[in-house]
This record gives structure tokens, sequence and C-alpha cells, in this order.
């Protein structure tokens, strides 16, 4: 009787389970920043869902025009239609590291490996007084941007952006989107379904 | 005895009558033994009355935000607003310092703002469909009569709440 009593309270527990860690799970995309300072002991969580941002970057002014679309035009240094050209290119090219700077001051890397674009920044840090140990001032950015973001964002006509396209893209992202770690500070953005950024996210 | 029941009954039945459309209680509580406590309350019919009313007394000019940057970020406002409304509840900002935690949540309909230091708490509820409603037009102006039919809509909301070291200040609409 006991045996049953407790199978049965065991099976109800992991019939409830699911539902207590889908608790958070809204089924929607939510964006999420994560600015951690330890100097001033400030920690800044900022969790948007999708919709959201969709919203802010529709309707925002300066930046974006009335149908969504991003001008990147001359005045920016490349014309976007050399880009869309560029990005066809190394397409075709498949994974590889584009581009490799390697300095006194820092490393830099982008390359294309399956379905991203990575971006790493690794600042190295300032020598000490006297060449002493260098200690202050490493800095390590990563930037992962999928492919089909930029396949949206350049779906766009002439020297415009596409820019709802590449949101309506960013909404099936799920990942880290960029990590910037120095060691002041520690950057995070991110996107998945939780409406609040669970302990195992940090 | 029948004068002296409809004596009583009239301003009872008017008074119930009030109550039951809704009042902001406005309860501020200073702290210490002296401390004095006031009590407002404010029939939420009178409030949407005077909002009706208020474009046939006021000059249309008082009831509009004047062109400036804010007036271009409305329709920026309002679609955030309106998202908002739409998306699910979650924590949308928690700013942890030293010796002070801010954590915006939306809760439902509405925007729940909560500031916790030291000595001070601060709680304040924001109804989406109200802040949405208080939003002037895109040419600026104050739509009161929409603003009047939500307040309405937001009873049994505490809208404020400071805690002040000892003083009080609470704002519900029951």
């Amino acid at each position: 009787m006991r045996k049953s009593i407790l199978a049965g309270a065991g099976l109800l527990a992991l019939s409830i389970l699911p539902a207590v860690t889908a608790a958070a799970q809204t089924g929607t995309a939510w964006l999420h920043v994560r600015v951690e300072e330890a100097k001033q002991a400030s920690k800044v969580a900022v969790n948007l869902p999708m919709t959201v941002v969709e919203a802010v970057l529709k309707a925002s002014p300066e930046m974006i025009e009335k149908h969504g679309k991003i001008h990147l035009g001359e005045e920016h240094g490349m014309k976007m239609a050399d880009l869309r050209k560029a990005w066809k290119a190394l397409a075709e090219v498949g994974d590889a590291e584009l581009v490799t700077v390697e300095s006194e001051e820092e490393n830099v890397k982008v390359m294309r490996k399956g379905d991203l674009v990575q971006v790493f920044v690794d600042r190295k840090p300032k020598p000490g007084k006297d060449g002493k140990a260098a200690t202050k001032g490493a800095e390590e950015v990563r930037v992962e941007v999928p492919v089909s973001l930029v396949d949206a964002f350049l779906s766009g006509e002439g020297e415009e952006g596409n820019i709802q396209a590449a949101v309506a893209e960013l909404q099936k992202r799920r990942g880290d989107i960029v990590r910037v770690n120095d060691e002041d500070s520690h950057v995070r953005v991110w996107i998945d379904e939780q409406n609040t950024q669970s302990p195992a996210g940090k | 005895m029948t004068k002296l029941a409809v004596i009583l009954g009239v301003p009872i039945a008017l008074l119930a009558t009030v109550a039951s459309l809704g009042v902001v209680v406005v309860d501020v509580r200073e702290g210490g033994p002296d401390g004095h406590r006031i009590v407002v309350p404010v029939p939420l019919v009178f409030a949407q009355a005077a909002l009706a009313i208020a474009p046939a007394v006021v000059p249309a000019d008082k009831l509009r935000i004047p062109d400036n940057e804010a007036l271009e970020h409305i329709g920026l406002a309002r679609e955030v607003l309106e998202a908002l409304a739409q998306a699910p509840d979650g924590e949308l900002v928690r700013v942890e310092e030293r010796d002070e935690l801010v954590v915006i949540t939306k809760e439902g309909r509405s925007l729940r703002v909560r500031v916790s230091g030291a000595k001070e708490n601060v709680s304040v509820n924001v109804p989406l469909h109200l802040a949405l409603q208080a939003l002037p037009d895109e040419q600026g102006h104050i739509r009161t009569a929409a603003l009047a039919g939500a307040l309405g809509a937001v009873r049994f909301t505490d809208l404020v709440d400071v805690q002040d070291g000892n003083d009080h200040v609470r704002v519900w609409v029951w």
C-alpha cells in the first residue's frame, strides 16, 4: 500500500515537473541583456519580448524608414550593392577565416563557421610599469551573427537594409549574440524563450 | 419614522452609488508618535466628469503638449506600450546596486515598478491601457474623454505605494 502511494506520488511529481520547469517558458522569443560591473557592484538585466524590440525598431524614426529599412548609402563607406555582392561571394566560399588582424594591442578574427559569422576581438593587457607582467586592459569580445540574419538584412532593395526581415529572422535565433568580457565588466546579449534571466543563463 | 428613513436613506444611497462607481483613495501616514494620517477619498466619477468636461472649460492649447522632441516620440511610445500590452508577462528590467534594487515587471495588463533602497521603498503600478489613453495623439492633443473612460477600468488597483522611513503614502483605486 505504502509503495503504491509512493509510486503514485512519484508519478504525480513527474507529471508536475515539466509544468513547473516550463513555467518561465513563454513560447515567445525574449532578448536578454546582462551587464555586470564588479567595481560598482552593479548588475543590470533587461529582458524584452522580441515583439517589443520589433515595435521599437519599426517606430524609431531617425534610423528606420516607414517600411522598416535602414539606409546604408555611400556616406557609410560602402554601397549596399557592393555589400550584397561581397556577401554573395562569401556565401559561395563557405566556411573560411575572412579577416585576421594580429597586432601588439589586439587580435581580431572574423570567420564564417557553419551558419554563423563569428567576430572575435582579444585586446591584450597593457604591459605593467618597468616591464612588469601585463595586468590591466585585457578585453574579450565575442559576436556571433547568424548567416540567415545577414541574408535577411541584405534582402532589401537599393541602398536599404531590411530591418523588418532581420528582426523576423532574429525571432528564430536562440542563444548568445554578443559577449564582452573585460577586467571590470561582463556584457552578454542573447535570445531564448525564458521571460527572466535564470541562474543557468548567467 | 418614515421621514427619518428618507433623510438617512437618501445620502446613504447616494454615497453607496458613488462608492460603487469607484473611489480613488490617497492615504498619507506620517511616522512618529505625533504623525498625522490623512485619507482623501475622491469619487472616480468626479475625476471622470472633470476630465470629460475639461475640453469645454480649458483652452485647447492647455490640453496639448508643445511641439518638441517629446511629440516626435509619441508614436514610438504608443507602439511600445501596445506591444508590451500584448507581450507575455515577465521581468523586463532589474538593476541591482549596492544599496538599491529597481525591478520593472509586466504583470497582466500592468507595468509594476519597484524601487527598494536602504530607507525607501517605492512601488508604482501603471495600467498599460491607462498609459495608452494618457498618451496625446499625433498632434499632441490630450484625449481627456478617452482618459476618463480608461479610469473606470483601473478599479481595485494599487497605483502608488511609497514607504519613506516611517512615512507611508498609498494611492489606490477602490
